[in-house]
């Protein structure tokens, strides 16, 4: 008996203590939440000025640190960042970031693409901004990326010169293009089951920019195609951004059943573009530009009907 | 001429001996019944003259070896009637006594024109012409034994073997049943081996009579010699009176200390004394 | 239930005829405007020693023979032998329930394709059809195997819970690969839920011996299988092997839907709905039931396919969850008016 006595009393003194803990705890979140900023507009931080140990969760984002020369303020980047080769990678996963293991790098700034699995507040809690960088719609959204980077790490200078620089060069290679009559109509394939872009896309735009349309319309801007479409449309270049992911290859492209009889495989014009590049939008989209441009150069202005 | 030989056949279910060395030898065109109590190997040995089990011992039946032969041969020499038959759905009377049929048509043959005439003949004999294009599920519980029985008649079996084939018929149907494959037997040649727990009805169409008590042969021997209130007391643990009739022993209930001496119709009473204790040996008393 | 051999041909008759409609409407559905005549023309063309001009181009001519016709054609194909397949897997366990994927050959060659994304990417596509094939073998294997050690009196349950098991087992192993690589997602789904993607006629020409091959001793088995439906005992005692048809039957099967879901991935429903329906129609006897089932599942295959190439065209659907819109509602009422029944 008394053991059972015993036990009544540790229970009602425990039972004291869960409201108190309770009101405690909600109590420490409320300081935490009114003391921190809210992640997405967060350009400035603490009172030191620049952040010192970035985290960035998105290979994009990793690219445009570097260039606009906050390398050195970058402590570790996802395990998708390879570029440029002196960013610290680690096994971080941008796809599944896991809060905890983002904190273990003791971040004063943590840049990704998307607020997944409650990253934004569980950073929040830990008194850690974060940035949110999401994919870009059109080229002006890798500019204004460029320039929020540069002020939330004290490059303003360097990535407003960047932009310009991108900006000129941009111009230049889409000034030295021919004229056409009509657009080039181009098939870029993003895997092997026929996904693609429409010109409602990042890259479509890039293509506009260039003179060329997308067989594909409609959807989200990733419609899936069947093999008889791309067939019947008979684009006159492909571009082929599976080489990496699924070992998709001109030579592959050309043996499908069907489709030596396109334009494009008969007369050579099936190119594979880096995928990095081609689905990122960070300072590289320069190459990106440049690449297409000297690979649809030389496709003459009228087709031959078919 | 023998129909069935079982010699020193030993068979186990499920790991437990429930046949031991059971002798066995049954003449052609006999009705043998086989008696015992529940779970005194009645369905095993069945199971294994037909072939359905593998059982020591030496086992031929019209010649054949369930054992050794194939079974497509021993299902030609014999066949089962089971006790609780199973009832597909979708499947008309005439198509379920097809199924009889099965090891006489070449296995990935099919049916010739004398199979359909079997077919015709066995349905016809049975009386179940009506029911011939009607659903298996719709039948009661005496047609189905019926179409059952035909089935196994349109394996043109010697050997017939019946699993306790009235367990589930009112009395009328259970005497139906009984009466057509006596007739089947007397006209075709046919053997019987009839698991029955009523050993009235077992007294009445078998001749001889086999009684098991687990797993072994207790008695084996024409009515009168098997059925005695004492073996009965010894092997069921039950009370009974023995009444030896025209037609064979019947076999009733005592229930109580109580017996009579003798009942009003007039058959003589066997074996009891005024107490309806078991007499010293057997012997008639009035 | 149809007894005479005139209607039994009738009805054959009608399968077929539907099969034709159903492939010839298949033919002319696609983005690339091909017309009847134009299509009946180039077919003629086809024939030894007759020469027609049928207007259309050479890349018409490619959409239409290597990439529709090989493509209508394997989802005949993959369409018949599920069907038979689950009329088979029916007839041996007398479970109307039962399908091609009762013993786990779906999630075993589900994971069977998930590893083959995951680890043999670099390596192309090549290997995911192997895989697949492989891994629906070894799991069927694994479950009969899993039943017969365990055993016991009622074999044919103790079997199909070990599928049950052998499947979850896969699933899991499955799920835990593709959440390692996230990024193989999409494939990995496309994969799993249906495609009849034909790269010309190589995946009709690998599947075709397999699905001739299995149909041949299923149907042959037709009688077999009718015997089959009294039990064990009975089926014995009526002279055949129950064990020995269901393993030799079930081991048929498997390879054919094996083959068949190496080929198009999962596609549900085929297996069920088509055996029920010709139950339905004709009867529970065998030797309407198997070859009807043959046709319709291809006729009902290369409809659903049809619909999933025009429902949301340039796009496709994923054929398996066409055949599930159609089939799960079926189901539920098979399942109800069997309820109802017993």
């Amino acid at each position: 008996m008394p053991l059972t006595v015993r036990g009544r009393t540790a229970g009602r003194r425990g039972a004291a203590r869960r409201p108190i803990a309770a009101a405690t705890g909600a109590l420490l979140l409320l300081i935490a939440a009114c003391g921190s900023d809210p992640a997405p507009s967060g350009a400035d931080n603490d009172a030191a000025g620049q952040p010192g140990a970035i985290v960035s969760l998105s290979p994009t984002a990793t690219e445009m640190l570097f260039a606009i020369g906050a390398g050195d303020q970058v402590v570790a980047v996802d395990d998708r960042s390879d570029y440029p080769e002196q960013a610290p990678v680690t096994d971080l996963s941008g796809y599944t970031p896991n809060v905890e293991a983002v904190l273990g790098y003791d971040p004063d700034l943590v840049v990704t693409n998307a607020d997944t699995g409650d990253l934004v507040a569980g950073l929040r809690r830990a008194g850690v901004e974060t940035l949110i960088l999401p994919a870009a719609r059109t080229l002006d959204d890798t500019y204004a990326q460029l320039e929020q980077l540069g002020a939330a790490t004290g490059h303003l200078a360097e990535a407003a010169a960047l932009v310009a620089a991108v900006r000129t060069e941009i111009d230049t290679i889409v000034a030295d293009l021919p004229d056409r009559d009509a657009p080039l109509r181009y098939y870029h394939e993003l895997d092997n089951t026929y996904y693609t872009v429409t010109d409602d896309t990042y890259l479509g735009e890039i293509y506009a920019m260039l003179g060329l349309r997308s067989i594909a319309t409609g959807g989200d801007g990733y419609p899936q195609l069947s093999a008889e479409f791309v067939l019947d449309q008979n684009p006159d270049v492909i571009f082929l951004a599976d080489g990496q992911c699924c070992g998709v290859t001109p030579e592959a492209v050309a043996a499908r059943a069907g489709w030596g009889e396109l334009a494009a495989v008969r007369e050579g014009r099936v190119f594979t573009l880096d995928e990095d590049i081609a689905s990122r939008w960070g300072p590289r989209v320069v190459d990106l530009v440049r690449e297409v441009a000297r690979l649809v150069n030389p496709v003459p202005a009228v087709r031959p009907t078919s | 001429m023998t129909a069935v030989v079982c010699e020193r056949v030993s068979a186990e279910r499920g790991g437990v001996e429930v046949l031991h060395d059971i002798d066995l030898v049954v003449a052609a065109g006999a009705w043998v019944s086989l008696v015992g109590p529940n779970g005194s190997g009645k369905t095993t040995l069945l199971h294994a003259v037909a072939g359905l089990i593998s059982a020591r011992g030496g086992i031929r039946v019209a010649g054949v070896e369930p054992g050794r032969a194939s079974r497509r041969a021993v299902a030609r020499a014999v066949a089962l009637m089971p006790q609780r038959p199973v009832v597909p759905e979708g499947v008309t009377v005439r198509e379920l006594v097809r199924l009889g049929r099965t090891p006489h048509i070449p296995r990935f043959g099919s049916e010739t024109l004398r199979d359909r005439e079997i077919v015709d003949g066995v349905l016809a004999r049975l009386e179940l012409e009506d029911f011939a294009a009607r659903p298996a599920t719709e039948l009661s519980g005496g047609e189905l034994q019926r179409v059952v029985l035909a089935r196994a008649l349109a394996q043109q079996p010697r050997v017939l073997l019946l699993d306790e084939p009235t367990s589930a018929l009112d009395i009328g149907h259970q005497q139906q049943v009984l009466e057509l494959v006596d007739a089947m037997r007397r006209e075709g040649e046919l053997t019987v081996i009839a698991a029955m727990h009523d050993l009235t009805s077992a007294a009445q169409y078998g001749d001889r009579l086999v009684l098991l008590d687990r797993g072994r042969i207790a008695a084996d021997g024409p009515q009168a010699e098997v059925l005695t209130v004492r073996r009965i007391a010894e092997v069921y643990g039950a009370r009974v009176e023995v009444l030896d009739r025209r037609d064979g022993r019947a076999v009733l209930p005592l229930r109580g200390g109580r017996g009579s001496a003798a009942d009003s119709s007039g058959a003589i009473s066997v074996e009891h004394d005024g107490a309806g204790n078991p007499g010293a040996d057997g012997t008639e008393s009035r | 239930m149809i007894a005479s051999p005139a209607r039994r041909a009738l009805v054959v008759a009608c399968a077929v005829l539907a099969l034709v409609v159903a492939v010839f409407v298949s033919i002319l559905v696609g983005p690339a405007g091909l017309t009847p005549r134009g299509v009946l023309l180039d077919m003629a063309d086809q024939l030894p020693y007759v020469r027609v001009e049928s207007g259309l181009t050479p890349r018409q001519q490619a959409i239409l023979w290597k990439i529709r016709m090989p493509r209508i054609v394997l989802g005949a194909l993959v369409g018949a032998m599920l069907a038979l397949a689950g009329a088979a897997y029916q007839g041996v366990f007398r479970n109307p329930l039962a399908d091609p994927y009762l013993l786990g050959v779906s999630s075993g060659a589900g994971l069977g394709a998930t590893l083959a994304i995951v680890f043999g990417a670099a390596a192309g596509f090549a290997g995911v059809p192997v895989a697949a094939f492989v891994g629906g073998l070894l799991a069927v294997g694994a479950t009969y195997t899993l039943g017969r050690t365990v055993g016991g009196v009622r074999s044919e349950v103790v079997v199909i819970l070990a599928g049950v098991a052998v499947a979850a087992f896969a699933n899991a192993a499955q799920t835990f690969f593709m959440q390692l690589h996230d990024d193989t997602l999409r494939q990995v789904y496309s994969w799993m839920l249906g495609r009849l993607a034909t790269d010309g006629w190589t995946e009709v020409l690998v599947v075709l011996p397999y699905v001739v091959a299995t149909a041949a001793v299923i149907v042959a088995h037709r009688r077999t299988l009718d015997v089959m439906a009294v039990g064990d005992v009975e089926a014995a005692s009526l002279g055949i092997d129950p064990a020995r048809v269901r393993l030799l039957l079930v081991c048929v099967a498997t390879l054919g839907t094996a083959a068949v879901v190496a080929a198009g991935g999962l596609i549900g429903f085929v297996g069920i709905v088509v055996p029920h329906a010709v139950r339905l129609l004709v009867g529970h006897g065998h030797r309407l039931l198997l070859p009807l089932s043959l046709i319709a599942g291809a006729a009902f295959l290369v409809v659903a396919d049809v619909a999933a190439r025009t429902l949301m065209a340039p796009a496709e659907l994923p054929i398996g969850v066409v055949t599930a819109a159609v089939g799960a509602p079926f189901f539920l009422l098979v399942l109800r008016r069997s309820r109802g029944v017993s």
